[in-house]
Parts: structure tokens; sequence; C-alpha cells
């Protein structure tokens, strides 16, 4: 539960954030740019895998239907952002539909296996696609001017980490949980499970494809492959699971931690940066598995007892 | 009619390779419930072991076979009794999270070990062909299919026939009574991983005469893998081959009609389509 | 020791003065790591030896003041988003003075949208597509020969050969580049009179051509060219051997003049045609390293592997900016950017000039592959060398 110093930490970090673009060097507003939108990923994937249980590994397709449905509406119909945008958020959510419905059916790692599939299918589709420009892709129009960008992209993660907020507190929010915990149950219950899961979906879909539309604009390309990318999926989850799923703040501070490490190693020495995320994604699953937010809670209570507890209740 | 006939047989050549590839993966999924998403790497690794025997010591690919599934194998063993051991009671998405990053480590240190440049094995009778039917035959694909079926139905009859397959089947259904009955759990389920990964081992072996070596080759075969895997349903060693065929004959099919560009559209859609059917695959029973 | 004391304090003099030459940074994102590393690396290790022979031979010259060069280097790991933010950060945070290029197009084509925001110049020797030039961009340069020319000498070639070829199959990978080869190759063909028997566009990275093969056999025409990349291009040559599959004649866009994409296929790659818009010729000369032959053997004994085109033009880049800021007289961005679209010289990767949209125009010479060597069989002055031609089919080669 949240207490009422949590939220008055949690504004007043906001507020700081938003002043950032006039105080830091341009570097640091890239940086943060691209760490708002990973943590806007990562919080999206919360929704569907954190809170109903659903671990999708093909939200990077809802990224790219809207990165670019934005750019088709800008590059091919001369629209505005403020268009492209819009049309980028509402193909991701009819996508989300059309893919949500036939796939949530499917249990466990099957369901997981379906997205991946969905997202690697959509890859071919669009290098097809003499729309989206096939393989070669699209350039976007150039806008000068990283501290709309920046904006924009907080924004966003607010709107998505209040959405979260209101989800862990309403009834909605409850029988995803229960979904999680005990689907056959939840549906006993009286929980419309089919509902719940697609509106869930539904939701990652939207904030993930309003993530894709800002950073195709910013980054002013799109092409198949970085559109729909796969390794794209996994760092939203670990940064889901690293900072602990199914809670509100979790994947935010898994997605600053991770990427501000991921980013120094990058450019630092470079080269190393994968290296390094994968270590961290083999550490972090084995020792805690159920992500920082618990880490923080049990620790002070258990000490190291904490990492061998996790380790016995897994291992073989 | 005569480049119908070649495109079939083309598809079901490639169908024999990629059941070899799919086969460690299926293995380990259908009966350990492991889902290992660095069996690409695997594979890689097993393709320079062959480089470096024949580039070295100029050991025939066909020859250096065992010596590659040994050596990938005594790799996955150490691998699932130190680090996959770990996590094997914990929630199966573990398990896909924690081999991802196990592939992204051993991409990146075959890069470090191995650089970027391509190999290929090269033996003369890499580019052997003789003709069938009006159909030309690559030798080298016809074997590695011929491989494929003999691999698969050892593995078929291990686990269906030996004491250590009986061991491991009694491991995935029950583990505390496998344990009862005197079966050291660790050491299976090593053994089992070690296994699969020396059969990643064999396909990466021919890999090198068939296409070139570069460390990124491991992520397309996974995913090459999976979907066999499941297509053909992971009850059934058997049906890896099954899977196998289905997509190298789609494939090869979706190229001539469609186009080329369209394969992977072919295939994954033909996954998810099987995966929201009939889940258990073609092999799988329907409920 | 006074004399001591002397030797010691000069010394130290001197280190700091040495210490005191301001520099100048080029900055640029290069795939290091990743599925094109193998190719990249043919850049920063141009990009490095044209800095360290340029300082050797006494740096940048502005107004009586030397300058050095300096190199800062960044491993995008084949990831094109990562490559844009890095040349980001290499303008806004390293704060380096002038942008080399990555290497392939679709690379050039996203990053030079940085060059162009922060209005700092690009020069690329990694990107051919026209795309790249067409955009109206006014900071990004190219020294690789437009895209859609790639094929021009060899068109040339082959409507001069006895017999000459009737129908041709064209073959091209769906990324920018190959597509823009496709594109232009397909007028040039129609305007030579050839007939296209087959144009097929295939998946980039592919490596199975098994169905491509084995339909064009079936339509057998007796030319076949080829846009991809190199492992596409090996990948091709080895699978039509084993699907018994030889038409007169095949010429690739990219592979055939590297080292290592011979030494892999061993005698499968004789007879094949390519393209190369740098050979190491002792008369090529160039003011930094003499001329391009001594300029191969520097490279391969510093590198340890042999140079080609993709290392000839990445030198070439790094002349370009000196020539350019020597000629300006000033480090500001605009005016290098203005020297940079005038400049005129001779090196030895060719003859430097950019047309009106910032790409060079550098003829392709046709060249093929026997014994392990790269034979020169065509340029714009005509025959150079007698092609092996037509090419004998597999059980029936020497």
């Amino acid at each position: 539960m949240m207490r009422p110093i949590g939220s008055i930490a949690f504004v007043a970090m906001l507020l700081a954030l938003v002043f950032v673009p006039w105080l830091a060097p341009p570097a640091l507003i890239q940086f943060g740019t691209t760490t708002l939108l990973l943590a806007t990923l990562a919080q999206s994937w919360n929704i569907i895998g954190g809170y109903a249980g659903y671990a999708s590994f093909g939200n990077s397709v809802f990224y790219g239907i809207g990165g670019y449905g934005t750019a088709i509406a800008m590059v091919q119909f001369g629209q505005p952002f403020g268009v492209g945008i819009l049309v980028g958020a509402v193909l991701g959510v009819i996508f989300a539909l059309l893919l949500g419905l036939p796939v949530l059916r499917l249990r466990g790692h099957y369901f997981a296996i379906a997205t991946l599939a969905l997202a690697e299918a959509m890859t071919g589709v669009v290098s097809n696609l003499d729309i989206a420009g096939r393989n070669i892709g699209l350039v976007l129009p150039l806008r000068k001017g990283d501290a709309f960008f920046y904006e924009l992209s907080l924004g966003l993660l607010a709107l998505a980490t209040l959405t979260v907020f209101w989800i862990s507190r309403s009834r909605f929010g409850f029988g995803l949980i229960a979904i999680r915990e005990d689907e056959d149950a939840a549906g006993v219950m009286g929980v419309n499970t089919t509902l719940y899961k697609a509106l869930a979906f539904l939701l990652a879909g939207f904030f993930s494809a309003l993530a894709g539309g800002i950073h195709a604009y910013w980054i002013t390309f799109i092409d198949p492959v970085s559109a729909f990318d796969i390794t794209l999926n996994v760092m939203m989850i670990i940064m889901a699971i690293f900072g602990g799923a199914g809670t509100i703040f979790g994947p935010l501070v898994g997605a600053i931690l991770l990427a501000s490490i991921s980013e120094l190693l990058a450019t630092e020495i470079t080269g190393m940066a994968s290296l390094f995320f994968g270590l961290v994604i083999v550490v972090a699953v084995v020792f805690m598995p159920r992500g920082l937010t618990d880490l923080t809670r049990r620790f002070p209570g258990l000490g190291w007892r904490y990492f061998r507890e996790n380790l016995r209740l897994h291992r073989l | 009619m005569s480049l119908l006939l070649q495109i079939v047989v083309n598809g079901i050549l490639l169908g024999g390779l990629y059941a070899l590839m799919a086969l460690g993966l299926a293995l380990v999924w259908g009966v350990l419930n492991i889902v290992n998403l660095a069996h690409g790497a695997f594979i890689m690794l097993g393709a320079y072991t062959s480089y470096y025997f024949f580039t070295l010591l100029h050991v025939d690919p066909f020859a250096a076979l065992p010596l590659c599934m040994l050596t990938v194998f005594a790799f996955g063993f150490v691998l699932q009794r130190y680090v996959l051991n770990l996590i094997v009671r914990a929630p199966m998405f573990n398990t896909l999270l924690i081999t991802f990053g196990v592939d992204v480590v051993l991409t990146y240190l075959a890069q470090i070990v191995f650089s970027a440049d391509f190999r290929v094995v090269n033996p003369s009778y890499a580019g052997a062909n003789f003709t069938l039917l009006g159909a030309t035959i690559p030798l080298v694909r016809a074997l590695a299919f011929a491989m494929a079926v003999a691999l698969t139905l050892t593995v078929w009859l291990i686990l269906g026939h030996t004491r250590l397959g009986r061991a491991v089947r009694a491991c995935a259904q029950n583990l505390v009574a496998a344990r009862l009955y005197g079966v050291e759990p660790r050491t299976v389920y090593a053994l089992t991983f070690g296994m699969g990964a020396a059969l990643a081992g064999a396909a990466g072996g021919l890999y090198g005469v068939v296409s070139q070596i570069n460390p990124y080759i491991g992520d397309p075969l996974t995913a090459k893998s999976f979907a066999i895997s499941i297509i053909g349903g992971l009850e059934n060693p058997l049906g890896v081959v099954v899977g196998g065929l289905f997509l190298g004959i789609l494939e090869s099919l979706t190229s001539l009609y469609i186009g080329s560009t369209y394969t992977d559209v072919a295939s994954f859609g033909v996954l998810v389509l099987v995966l929201i059917t009939r889940p258990r695959g073609l092999l799988g029973k329907t409920t | 020791m006074k004399r001591l004391l002397f030797y010691a304090i000069a010394t130290f003099a001197l280190l700091d003065q040495a210490g005191a030459e301001p520099i100048i940074t080029l900055g640029a994102s290069v795939q290091e790591t990743g599925r094109l590393a193998n190719t990249g690396r043919y850049y920063r290790d141009g990009y490095d030896f044209a800095v360290q022979t340029i300082n050797d031979r006494g740096g940048v010259k502005i107004g009586g003041e030397r300058y050095q060069l300096a190199l800062k280097i960044l491993d995008n790991q084949s990831d094109v988003n990562l490559s844009v933010r890095q040349y980001t950060q290499l303008l806004t945070q390293d704060k380096v003075n002038f942008l080399l290029g990555p290497f392939a197009s679709d690379f050039a084509l996203a990053d030079s949208s940085a060059s162009e925001k922060y209005e700092v110049p690009m020069i690329q020797g990694g990107g051919a597509s026209d795309q790249i030039f067409s955009r109206g961009y006014k900071y990004i340069f190219g020294t690789l020969p437009v895209a859609s020319k790639y094929f021009e000498s060899t068109v040339q070639a082959m409507s001069k050969l006895e017999p000459v070829p009737k129908t041709v199959a064209l073959l091209y990978a769906d990324d920018a580049f190959d597509v823009a080869v496709a594109k232009g190759t397909r007028e040039l063909l129609q305007s030579a009179g050839f007939k296209i028997a087959q144009d097929e566009r295939y998946s980039s990275n592919s490596s199975d051509f098994s169905t491509l093969i084995s339909q064009i056999k079936a339509a057998a025409p007796d030319a076949v060219l080829v846009a991809g990349h190199e492992t596409e291009a090996l990948n091709f040559i080895r699978q039509s051997k084993s699907l018994d599959f030889s038409p007169k004649l095949y010429s690739f866009t990219v592979g055939v003049p590297t080292a290592d994409f011979r030494a892999a296929l061993g005698r499968d790659g004789n007879f094949a045609f390519g393209m190369t818009s740098w050979l190491p010729s002792a008369s090529q000369k160039d003011d930094y390293f003499s001329n391009a032959q001594l300029f191969a053997e520097g490279y391969k004994k510093r590198f340890g592997y042999e140079p080609d085109y993709h290392a000839a033009s990445a030198v070439a880049d790094v002349e370009t900016f000196v020539k350019a800021i020597e000629a300006a007289g000033t480090l500001d961005p605009k005016k290098v950017r203005d020297a940079i679209a005038r400049i005129d010289f001779e090196s030895l990767y060719g003859h430097i000039q950019f047309s009106d949209v910032g790409q060079i125009n550098l003829p392709q010479t046709v060249v093929q592959v026997y014994s392990d060597n790269v034979i020169p069989i065509y340029s714009q002055k005509g025959f150079v060398n007698k092609p092996r031609y037509p090419m004998p089919a597999w059980d029936k080669r020497p």
C-alpha cells in the first residue's frame, strides 16, 4: 500500500524531473529520454505481466506498431506529429484486441511463446509492406530540440504510472491479481477473466504504442528490425522484474537503475554493455526473482538469508 | 513440374537440417520443461568446435561430430548443474529469462574469443551432389537429413528403453517419488540438459559446411527451433522431424509461389495458428 | 649533476610543449561488435591508421599553428538506434569537432540526421544508397560511389563480351543499399538491351538460397547479378555448387575483392566477378601514405589483415577533413562544411570530389577472382585483362 509520504515524494520527484532540460547537459537529456521511454515500456508490461501474471514476450509488437503508425501518417500522408501519434495509439489498441483475444486463451509459457511468435511474424509482415518502406524503413521529418521529446516521455511515464496506481486500488486491479494467483478460482468467483485480461493487454498495448511513436519521431528513423526488436522485450521485462513486478514503482526503479549502468558502460567501456546486461539477468533471476522492492522490504528483516531463501525455494 | 519437384526436395532437405537443429531444444523442453533460449548459442559453439578441428587438426567434419557433441555436452552439463539447477523449481518464466541472459553472455564471449569474422568449413565434398528422379540433391544435406532421423530415433530409444531414460521421465513426472527410488535428480537433469546441448552441438558441427559461422548465428536458429518444436509437438521426439519437414517444405513453397521475403511471415504465422488451435502440435493429442 | 638537471628540465619542457599542442577531435560510432563487426573493423582501423599517419607527418596546419588529430570511437554494437544516440552524445557531451561515418547505408541514413540537427559535417565512407543524399541535407558527405551505378562498368563489360549474354537474372537483398543498386541496375540493363529473366528480392541475412537458385537454374539465364552482402554472396556460391548451378557469368556487389571471402571459398571462388572502387596500386598517389600499395602493406603489417576499399574509403574521409580544415583555415563547422563541398584532391583512394548532393563519383573496376588473385578486368578505359568467360560447369573446372 502507498503511504502519504510516498505520494508526496513521487510528485516532488516528478516536478524536479520536469526541470531537467533547463539544468542538465544535452547528453543527460538524451539519456533521460531513453530511460523514460524504457520505464514506460516496463510499466506497460507490468500491467499484463506483473499484475495479471501473463508474461508477454511480445510487447515490442505494439511499440513497433505505434512507431509505424506515427511514421506512416507523418511520412506517407504528411500529417503533423499530433495526428501521427494518435494513429499509432489507435492502431496499437486495435491490434491489442485483434491479437490479444486469440492469444490470451493460452496459459503460461505457451502465451509467452505465442507473443514472441507474433513479434517475429509482425517483423516479417511489415518488411513486405510498401507503405511502411519495406525492409528499408522510413525516415521521419527532422525536429530540433530534444527538450520536447524529454517532456513528452516524462508525461507519458507519469500517465502510465498513474494508471498503474489506479489499477492497484481498483476492483479491476484486484481482479487481475486474482487471475494471476489462480485464474480458475477467479473465474469461479465471478471475475470476468476474458474481459479483464483483454483490458490489461489493451492498456499495455496503448502505452507501448505511444512510447514507440515518440521514439520513432525522436530518432527520425524506423525500420522493422529496430522497431520490433526482441531484445527490447527482454529489457522491459527484466527492468520490471528487477525493480519488482506487480508494484507501482518497481518498474521505474528497475528501469532507471539498469538503464543508468547500461548507458554508462556503453559510453565508457563500449561493448561490455551486453555482457553486463546478461550477467545482471542471470544474477537477478537467481537471487532476487521478486525484484528490488521485495528485496528492500524483506532484507532488513532477513539479512543475507533473503538470498538463501530464494535459492532454497527454487533450486533442485 | 520438375521445378516444383526440386523445390519440394529442397524443402525436405532443409527440413532435415531444421529437425537436427531443433532436436536438442525439443528434448530439453519436452522432458525437463526447460525452455532454453541459449540453444542457438550451443549450436554456434558446436560449429566453432568443428571449425577448429577442421582447420587446425584437419579432422573431417563428420568425423569430428562426436567431438563436437562431447564438447558442447560438457558445457551444457556444467551450465545446468551449477546455474540452471538453481531455478528449476521457480516459475517457468525465470528459465526463459535466465537462459536469455546466458545467451547474451555466450554471444559476447564468442565475439571476444573468436572475433566477428565469418568462418566456413570447406571439406572437398562440400559441394558434392547427385541426381535422383530429375532433382539435384546436395550430398551434405542428404547426410544431415539421415543424421537427424538417426539421432531422433536414438533419443526416442534412450528415453523409452533405458534406465537413464526412465530416470529422466521419472524426474519429470514426480521429483519426490523419483528421489525415493534412488534417482539423483540433479545429475539426471544435468545429464539430460547435456544431451540436449550435445544434440545442438551436432547440428552446429554440420552448420559450417552448409552455411557460414559467426558469433551471431544463434538467435535466428533458436527462433526456428522453437517454431519447429511447437509445430511438431513436444510429447514425441519424432515430432521434431515432422515439424522440421513441415516448416522446410512450407518455407520453400512460400518462397516459390509468394516470394522469398515472406518465409518468416509464413513460419511464424503458422506457429501462432498452431499455438492457438492445436497447442500440442501436429503429433500431440488434441485434448 | 648540473647538466643532468638541465637535461631533465629541458626534457620536461619539451614534453610539456608536446602536450600543449591543440587537438582536433573526430568522432565516430562504428560497428565494432555485432553482426556487422566483420566489416565495421575496416572503418575503425582505417580511421586509426589515417589519424596516426597524419599526426606523424605533422598533423593539421591552421594559420601557422599545428594541430594534432584525435579520434573518439564508440561501439554501436551493430544497433542503428544506439548509433544515432552515440552520435548525439559525441557532439553534445564529448564535444568532438567533426564526425566520421559508420558502415552501411541504413546506419548512414539514420545517423546523418544527427549531423544535420547539430549542423556539424559528417563524412562517411560506408553508405552508398542514393537515399542518403536525396533529402536535401547539407552536412552529410559520402565517399562510396553511388549505389545505383555499382553495376555500370559490369554492364558495359558484359555488352562487349563474346558471346554476349542475352538473359540476366537480378537478385538483391531488401536493405537500403541493395534496393538502390537493383533499381539502378534494372535501368542500366534495359538501356543496354539485356533481357531481365528474373528479378528477385530476398530477405537480408538469408542464409538459404536453395529455392532461389533452383528457380534461377530453371530459367537458365546467361548471367546472374547479385546485390547483397558478403555472407550472402558466400552462401550463394557454395549453394550454387551443391545444386549444380553454373551460369556463364555471375557478379557480386561485395565480397569478391575481400581476402577472407576468397580464403573461405578457396577454388570455388574462381571465375566469380565482382567490383571495387579501389585497388592497391602504386600509381595511386597520396600526400600522407605515398601511394596505395604502400598503404596496403603498412595496414597489413599493423593490423594483420589486408585492407579493401572500405578501409581506403575510411582513410579518404579523414584526409578530406584535414584538407578541408586547412583550406577553410578554421574549425568553424559551417566554413569547413563549405570547404568540403569544394574539395578536389588526389588520395590513395582515388580522386576526391563531391557532387551537389554530397556524394563522390568514382567508377567501379570490374574484377575477377582466379587462384586467389583479384584480377582487374574492365575499367573506364576498357578491358585491362582478358576475362575468363564463359564460366565452366562445376565438374569441368580445372
